[in-house]
């Protein structure tokens, strides 16, 4: 499985790495640090799985997942936020996004969502 | 969080040293806690009664319970009533220092009851250990203005302790607010817009950030760089997102969170109202700034 990482932060991009290699050791990891970044690799790599942080520089979470749902309608995108209000989540959802995940990140949330996503 | 507040009272109060509290706050994970302690915080026994129990227990050799029932202090279903206890946070502080040596029973029980009695504070306020009693330590210890904006500030330090005890430790003690130099160094911010628009800042001295990313991400890091401020960032970014959260329920008011900085030197002058919340750690002083 391929999946992209997208967070500003080389932290949370190490501990979602952490938590991918453990729910799938096999899965080929690519990583962006902002939405621009973001939108410009789903379109060369077309992950399978893309996780993605809302707050970020020069472009958001949000508005990355709108472009990328545009090139691709199918696309897998699971929005990660500290910031799990109920406004958050309806942005996200009628953005498009496959599953919200709220930071802290456990590693037990991000297997589930590989694995959901192996079955669909 | 009552045992930080009553920390820092012990620390004012001069009862303890800022090093001798450090080490109880460190230790009492591993503290266990004696009936002694427990019978006098429950208003069983004084701490005179407690210091005859032991006395009469090493000229005995029988266990403190049985002695206790033995010299008619308590009854057989009162010691087994306290030994089911939950053990509180400050009275594992107390057995600590009184184990250490840097503070008798009857001056662990002066303290306790004088700290109560001077914040209103009941046993049933602190076995609850809910909201109301987050804002009440808060508001009598930072002496706020009764406004909005001190409801906010308030709301923002419960939150703040919360997450520090959950993510970086408990064994903190919170000083008071003070006024910041007009340069600070090692800055990472974050502000927060919306129903309000607030600026938040956590600095501190090389190696104290370091000590709190090394505490929040779980590895050992040695030097105050990038990785070491997205640490530090992701901190501030996970306490404000559950603070927006809190904030979003409790007050129905929406809050975004801007993406984080980090500032080698930062120039406090143009934050007129800025408050400076320091935290002594026992690795040092963790400084956290709100602008509102």
């Amino acid at each position: 499985m391929k999946i992209m990482i997208c967070d500003d932060s080389m932290f949370v991009r190490k501990k979602m790495k952490d938590a991918v290699n453990a729910a799938d050791p096999g899965a080929q990891i690519i990583e962006a640090a902002n939405g621009r970044q973001a939108v410009e690799k789903y379109k060369s790599e077309k992950p399978d799985l893309v996780f993605m942080d809302i707050i970020m520089p020069e472009k958001s979470g949000v508005d990355a997942l709108s472009e990328i749902i545009n090139f691709d309608k199918k696309a897998r995108v699971v929005m990660a936020s500290s910031v799990g209000t109920q406004e958050n989540l309806k942005q996200a959802i009628l953005a498009g996004a496959y599953d919200f995940l709220q930071k802290p990140i456990e590693n037990e949330d991000v297997a589930k969502i590989i694995s959901k996503a192996k079955e669909d | 969080m009552f045992t930080q507040f009553f920390g820092n009272y012990l620390l004012r109060r001069q009862l303890v040293t800022p090093q001798q509290l450090s080490e109880a706050l460190t230790i009492q994970k591993n503290t266990r806690l004696r009936l002694g302690v427990l019978a006098i915080n429950a208003g069983l026994l004084t701490a005179e009664q407690v210091e005859k129990a032991h006395i009469e227990q090493q000229r005995t050799d029988k266990r403190i319970g049985d002695v206790m029932v033995e010299m008619n202090f308590l009854t057989r279903e009162q010691v087994e009533e306290l030994f089911k206890t939950q053990p509180a946070g400050h009275l594992l502080l107390g057995q600590a220092l009184v184990d250490k040596g840097y503070m008798t029973n009857a001056g662990f029980e002066s303290a306790i009851n004088s700290y109560k009695a001077e914040n209103s504070i009941s046993d049933s306020d602190i076995s609850n250990a809910d909201e109301a009693l987050a804002m009440k330590l808060i508001s009598n210890f930072y002496k706020f203005d009764a406004d909005i904006r001190s409801d906010y500030i308030r709301s923002y330090i419960s939150m703040l302790f919360k997450n520090l005890i959950r993510f970086i430790g408990y064994d903190f003690a919170p000083l008071e607010s003070v006024n910041s130099e007009n340069i600070i160094r090692n800055v990472v911010m974050q502000d927060i817009s919306g129903g309000m628009n607030m600026s938040t800042m956590i600095y501190g001295d090389d190696s104290v950030m370091v000590e709190l990313a090394s505490r929040f991400s779980g590895e050992a890091l040695d030097d105050y760089d990038e990785y070491t401020q997205a640490c530090v960032s992701e901190f501030l970014n996970l306490h404000n997102g559950l603070f927006a959260v809190n904030i979003s329920n409790d007050k129905g008011v929406e809050l975004q969170l801007e993406p984080q900085c980090c500032y080698e030197t930062f120039d406090m002058v143009g934050l007129s109202r800025a408050c400076v919340i320091p935290v002594n750690y026992s690795f040092g002083t963790v400084n956290f700034v709100i602008q509102l």
